[in-house]
């Protein structure tokens, strides 16, 4: 992917401290790069999702920002319309959300400057989503290293702020949009997920685990619904875990 | 306990804090905690990434086969060849996402305008 080469140009000002924050203000520009108009397209598909469930405005102004992930989102949000248990919702919405943790694991280490502290990287760590998370791994290189985390703090910052209000917006308009449009919106989310999901994929068995889960999940929703996806996560996930071994095994003998 | 156990204004954001937020960030709080500890490429993190991408390969399967709203006013073969034929399109295409999108999307109209009376 291509991003414009000024954000390479050298930091505005070179104020001591830790950081340098005027890269927070080049992570803010990335609000109209490719990725993030995806991205802002799966939440506007939320919105009018939100509404549609039930949940009421303030509630989903609140979830955006401080779960911001929409794996976790859209489970949580499932739950509540399923009437499940808190507890299962949880253990569905924690599954959903483990990937947080390579990708903090990768990411850490790439923004860290000298005199980091630790509560630092924990503060900043709520930020790690996909979007924010890939772009600021490949532009890391370019950016010096006090200008790292501003930077990363700075994009995904703007990306919840916009999020929210454009699902805000979808949700309070969403009635008197056209049934088609509201349709189309909602279709956003799912087609982003899914191609989302397999571009962050690094091995075989994960591209498996996501069309197993797919043919899986109706299923296990149709007789379980409170657990369904819960269900489908598990079985689809070992059975792609199961199969990537063996053939992974084959392979060398 | 349930989203709507007790009648009370601040309930609802307890259990979202209990039921989405703390499950979420506290696996980021374990990867800046472990950093350096715990081999990416481990046999068990590749286990528990098969399992959340199977978990949300659901949450996407919801959306196809039992939508709510509007998207349920529109046939589920309809919505099935979007999703499909938007992912192939993805893939045929360089594995680009705005190709996924604005191919189900066109997909999905175009069934509308044929087959919704």
């Amino acid at each position: 992917m291509q991003y414009p080469n000024e954000n390479a140009a050298p930091p505005l000002n070179t104020a001591s401290g830790v950081y340098d924050w005027s890269w927070a203000l080049r992570g803010m520009r990335n609000l109209f790069s490719l990725p993030a108009l995806v991205l802002l397209s799966a939440f506007i598909g939320f919105g009018g999702l939100a509404r549609n469930a039930g949940l009421p405005l303030w509630e989903m102004i609140f979830l955006i920002p401080t779960i911001w992930a929409l794996p976790s989102h859209l489970v949580l949000l499932a739950g509540i319309v399923s009437g499940a248990p808190l507890i299962t919702i949880a253990l569905g919405v924690t599954l959903a959300a483990i990937r947080m943790m390579p990708m903090t694991m990768a990411l850490m280490p790439e923004i860290r400057a000298p005199g980091t502290k630790q509560w630092h990287l924990l503060l900043t760590s709520n930020f790690v989503a996909v979007t924010a998370w890939v772009h600021t791994l490949q532009r890391a290189k370019d950016i010096p290293r006090r200008g790292r985390l501003p930077y990363f703090v700075g994009f995904a910052g703007t990306m919840a702020t916009a999020t929210t209000i454009a699902a805000t917006l979808v949700y309070q308009l969403a009635p008197a949009l056209p049934s088609i449009v509201v349709a189309g919106l909602y279709f956003l989310t799912p087609i982003y997920f899914a191609t989302a999901t397999w571009n962050t994929a690094r091995v075989k068995s994960e591209h498996l685990a996501l069309v197993l889960g797919f043919f899986l999940g109706p299923v296990a929703i149709y007789y379980v619904p409170s657990a369904g996806i819960l269900i489908a996560g598990v079985v689809g996930g070992f059975s792609a875990y199961g199969v990537g071994r063996l053939l992974a095994k084959k392979g060398r003998g | 306990m349930y989203y709507n156990s007790f009648d009370t204004w601040w309930w609802p954001f307890l259990f979202i804090f209990l039921a989405g937020i703390l499950p979420t960030s506290i696996w980021r709080w374990a990867g800046v905690l472990l950093v350096g500890n715990v081999d990416e490429e481990s046999q068990i993190l590749v286990l528990i990434r098969c399992v959340a991408t199977s978990l949300v390969a659901a949450v996407i399967a919801q959306f196809v086969f039992f939508p709510s709203g509007p998207l349920a006013d529109i046939p589920l073969w309809v919505r099935l060849g979007a999703a499909l034929g938007g992912f192939a399109a993805f893939l045929f295409w360089g594995r680009q996402m705005i190709v996924g999108i604005l191919a189900g999307e066109a997909i999905l109209l175009l069934g509308y305008v044929l087959f919704v009376p």
